[in-house]
């Protein structure tokens, strides 16, 4: 049997357009071909740095 | 694809030919994003908004680029009425490629009408209002606002879910019934929608529950949408024939039922707003009526208070105006003036003049009727103190002391210069045996006339009577 209280909580409130502007600024928008192309770079720089050590 | 490190469009080898840069798992990445956005497109093309939406929400998570797939996500929510979180992946998309975007005429056609956008913006709001609305108990004005929300906006698919609770909360479960179904023709896999939708199946017919809804469908009834409204034509159910007779006598029980009905419901309730009505006007007037009765007492106090004044104003315009319309007390001392000049008979225009300023108040009369009244009777003063004196040395002759004092004292005050006067007066007192006012007479000789034998005759006469000299 639905509950109607706990039905209703799974309501929110909808974007308004006056917070459109916000929720872009916002909204995170990191991706997983970041986060790779960061460990790709982090790892070549320290690839470089233990070459350059051991010269 | 474009390398990570140079920019350069990649070829088949795992490494770029223009920088040497390590691609292999970048490009596996971009497959995965490209192999949800082919996921999102094939479920958005068979109504599964929702899946559309999770597939390629994983699409931009795994390449936040994937232009195709944040325009389509844009388009699903769109569809769904999300119509501000549909601007919002499309402004995205139009920030990361400005040129060449589908985003851009997207925006452009939302924009362009701008009533559009504004309904758009008071459906949210509405439908945000509604939902506070529910949470604070008022449910039924929520349904109203849900009601103009989906007016406004028929694809809300939210809106829809919410309505279909409230009307699930009410017991009415036709209606959610209804509601769901305009859910499931734009979203056929919205989990809540499926959720809800068994629920009502469930209550509304349980042993038909469990058979699938649109094979029943089929079978029972045909439902098409005409415009706004959703037509169910029933399948193999045929009007049962009847006789004219009967439609007749149908037709007279109907209309005698809405005649009755009419009598009992309509009119007892139009009578109501008239008395009601009516009641009002009465009210009103009523209240006009007070205002006008209070302002109509102030009126007759203010009416008898200027009577009171006029009254008033009318006695002191007798006392003043004859009958002829001249001034009365003004003749009056003219009279007595003229009565003087021809028979020179002094008392009587004293007496006279003395009953003109009793008959008057001096002091309202004007400065021009006081002069008047007073130059008269300093034109008579000289005589009336010698006529006075004249009277008083005849009663001191014939021994009536009395008598004289009387006719001494305004002899006196009339002509204060008059030692004779002053002095017999106080011989009046002495003969009378007034012996106190004798001396103070004296006294008054001796102080106004120094050094005159009146004076030395006054010191006597006081020596003789007080024994000091």
């Amino acid at each position: 049997m639905i509950n109607f209280e706990e039905e209703l909580k799974k309501f929110h409130p909808s974007l308004e357009v006056e917070e459109a502007e916000d929720a872009i600024y916002n909204q995170d928008l990191t991706d997983m071909a970041d986060l790779l192309v960061k460990m790709i770079v982090g790892s070549g720089q320290g690839a470089a740095q233990g070459l350059e050590e051991e010269q | 694809m474009y390398c990570y490190n140079c920019g350069r469009r990649l070829a088949k080898p795992d490494f770029c030919t223009s920088c040497g840069a390590d691609v292999g798992l970048y490009k596996k990445v971009l497959h995965v994003s490209n192999m949800y956005y082919n996921e999102g497109l094939e479920k958005a093309g068979v109504r599964d908004l929702t899946g559309a939406v999770v597939s390629l929400r994983q699409s931009l998570k795994f390449n936040k680029n994937n232009l195709q797939a944040r325009n389509l996500l844009g388009l699903v929510y769109f569809e769904m009425g999300e119509v501000v979180t549909a601007l919002s992946e499309w402004v995205i998309s139009k920030n990361i490629q400005p040129e060449k975007n589908i985003a851009d005429e997207y925006i452009e056609k939302v924009r362009s009408n701008s009533a559009r956008l504004d309904s758009v913006n008071q459906t949210i709001k509405k439908y945000n209002h509604s939902l506070s609305l529910c949470k604070q108990g008022s449910k039924d004005l929520a349904v109203i606002q849900l009601k103009k929300v989906l007016s406004l906006n028929p694809r809300f698919i939210r809106a829809h879910q919410l309505l279909a609770l409230l009307y699930m909360d009410k017991g009415d479960w036709e209606r959610a019934e209804r509601e769901l179904r305009k859910c499931m023709e734009i979203d056929k896999n919205n989990l809540q929608t499926l959720r809800y939708l068994r629920e009502v199946e469930l209550l509304l017919a349980p042993e038909e529950a469990e058979k699938p809804p649109a094979r029943r469908k089929k079978e029972e009834a045909i439902r098409y949408q005409s415009e706004n409204e959703l037509i169910i034509r029933p399948v193999n159910v045929k009007e049962p024939k009847r006789s004219g007779i009967s439609t007749l006598v149908n037709l007279g029980i109907g209309l005698i039922i809405g005649v009755v009905a009419a009598c009992y419901l309509a009119v007892p309730a139009a009578q109501s707003k008239v008395r009601n009505e009516d009641q009002q006007v009465i009210t009103k007037i009523s209240n006009e009526s007070d205002a006008k009765t209070a302002r109509i007492q102030e009126l007759e106090d203010q009416i008898t208070g200027l009577q009171g004044d006029i009254e008033g104003l009318r006695g002191q315009i007798e006392g003043f105006v004859g009958t002829d319309g001249t001034l009365e007390s003004i003749e009056r001392i003219l009279e007595t003036a003229a009565s003087y000049l021809e028979t020179g008979d002094v008392f009587a225009a004293e007496s006279e003049l003395a009953a003109i300023s009793q008959s008057v108040d001096m002091s309202a009369m004007t400065a021009g009727y006081e002069r008047l009244h007073q130059a008269v009777f300093n034109a008579i003063r000289p005589d009336l103190a010698a006529a006075y004196f004249e009277r008083g040395s005849n009663y001191f002759r014939i021994g009536e002391y009395g008598e004289a004092i009387v006719a001494l004292l305004p002899a006196v005050e009339y002509n204060p210069e008059e030692v004779e006067a002053l002095y017999m007066l106080g011989e009046a007192y002495r003969m009378n045996g007034d012996e106190e006012n004798a001396v103070a007479v004296y006294d008054k000789v001796m102080e106004l006339f120094p050094g005159t034998w009146r004076a030395n005759s006054a010191r006597q006469s006081k020596g003789q009577l007080t024994g000091i000299w």
